[in-house]
């Protein structure tokens, strides 16, 4: 009996010297796992597409609150956009989520190198023209992942092009219209009157 | 006399011109006799040459038609004044850092919200910390821009970019991640302190009330709470992960994030 207790002593000493940190790993049956390798492939590196875009409209909202350039509704245009990008990064990473995939290789998921490659603009004008070039491209990539993930011979991924035509196409034409209306606009404004037209169109966006 | 205006000429070599100072000299000038009222009078000229940086001169000569086709623009008319621009490159390093760790917090949520971990507390805690970090982020480019100054989003510190190459694992256990995220607020907080002591420090071209003050009532304060708020969860944890069911504990503890 004393044995026993100076036994139990012990086990209570080295519970609590070590932590129980790590746990068992359970079995799933992944066979409800059914995403093809290379379409998420290609959904991660489009994560990777949103953050870049984000960054991009992070420089355009740093560049239109810079003092001498004071537009301050272009900035907030352009920082709500980056942090939209962001959105759409996050949503493509919950949809992967979902259909079980994201179990490893996370840490290289996003890449630090988002570096814009523009910082400054001559006007809002042409800020506005490569945000719309940068919609365009994103809404091109999105369409050729849809393309390759229903061509798929052996798995067509009916949920994810549903998701990424009615979600994302949505918002990707909703954006596109919007901004060419915006650029239209600014340039109609700006035809006669240059830097008047840009004065006042950039309050009409706070 | 012949000291003070040495003194002054000597300042007008810093980039921070004082231009109040040259009145003040002038008013001397009427009590001081011949040879050294020249001298003065020589050194205000000489320092009016080198305090062009005015923002009203600039538009007097911009308005004025003769010397407008000359000279351009009114590049003295902006927001800068204090430390800003000798404080910039380190606020920029500051925001970069902010995104850099904002996408580390959002790949920890991210392992957390896999249906092998699935711990919705967890990510739901990390995914907080990674939004918050990417606004205080955005709030910093404001700042910089509302001081005078440019965001540079190429400019990360030397570590960061080391650390990108490397790319250290985030897929961690609750415990250890709870931990990682506790090490990186606080050394967010710290560079935030670091750009505290440059701006109130003695060094003439870097102080400025104005930013320590700012970074005191937006940053501190939260970074002060988030950081008691992970030491706290660490703290439970290492309690709960040291009894009987370390399983159970971490599912209830999950539990209590979510809320």
């Amino acid at each position: 009996m004393k044995g026993f207790g100076v036994f139990v002593v012990f086990c209570l000493a080295s519970a609590s010297a070590a932590l129980q940190c790590e746990h068992r790993i359970p079995k799933i049956p992944d066979d409800w796992i059914d995403m093809n390798s290379v379409c998420v492939k290609r959904i991660k590196s489009h994560v990777m597409e949103e953050l870049k875009a984000a960054m991009q409209y992070m420089a355009m909202g740093a560049h239109f609150s810079r003092d001498t350039i004071n537009r301050p509704g272009f900035a907030k245009l352009f920082f709500d956009a980056a942090s939209e990008e962001r959105e759409h990064a996050i949503k493509l990473i919950h949809y992967l989520l979902m259909r079980g995939e994201l179990t490893s290789g996370v840490s290289d998921l996003i890449k630090r190198s988002l570096m814009p490659s523009t910082m400054t603009w001559s006007d809002a004008a042409s800020a506005l023209r490569d945000a719309l070039q940068l919609e365009a491209s994103v809404t091109k990539k999105i369409r050729d992942i849809i393309k390759s993930c229903e061509d798929e011979t052996d798995f067509n991924d009916y949920h994810l092009v549903d998701y990424l035509t009615g979600d994302f196409l949505t918002e990707q034409y909703q954006g596109q219209r919007d901004l060419a209306g915006k650029l239209s606009t600014l340039e109609k404004l700006m035809d006669k009157h240059g830097a008047l037209g840009e004065f006042l169109f950039d309050k009409k966006l706070l | 006399m012949a000291t003070l205006a040495m003194t002054y000429r000597i300042s007008l070599y810093s980039k921070r011109t004082d231009c109040v100072l040259i009145w003040s000299y002038c008013d001397y000038a009427g009590e001081i006799p011949g040879i050294m009222k020249t001298f003065v009078i020589f050194v205000t000229l000489f320092a009016l040459a080198a305090c062009a940086d005015e923002c009203y001169k600039d538009v007097v000569a911009a308005c004025n038609p003769t010397l407008s086709k000359q000279l351009a623009g009114i590049a003295n008319c902006n927001a800068k004044y204090g430390g800003i621009q000798e404080l910039q490159p380190d606020l920029q390093r500051f925001a970069n850092h902010l995104f850099f760790r904002s996408f580390d917090f959002l790949l920890m949520a991210t392992h957390y919200g896999n249906y092998i971990k699935n711990r919705p507390g967890f990510e739901k805690l990390f995914r907080g910390l990674s939004d918050s970090l990417w606004s205080d982020g955005i709030e910093t480019i404001k700042y910089i821009t509302t001081r005078g100054g440019q965001m540079n989003l190429n400019n990360i510190a030397k570590d960061l970019q080391d650390e990108e190459l490397t790319s250290p694992s985030l897929e961690l256990y609750e415990m250890q991640s709870i931990a990682k995220a506790l090490d990186v607020e606080k050394k967010l907080a710290l560079q935030a302190f670091d750009l505290h002591k440059s701006a109130s420090g003695k060094k003439h071209e870097s102080h400025d009330p104005e930013i320590a003050h700012h970074l005191e009532e937006e940053f501190m304060e939260k970074h002060r709470d988030t950081i008691r708020e992970l030491a706290g969860h660490s703290r439970d944890l290492s309690v709960l992960l040291s009894g009987p069911d370390a399983s159970l504990a971490l599912y209830l503890f999950d539990q209590h994030l979510q809320k």
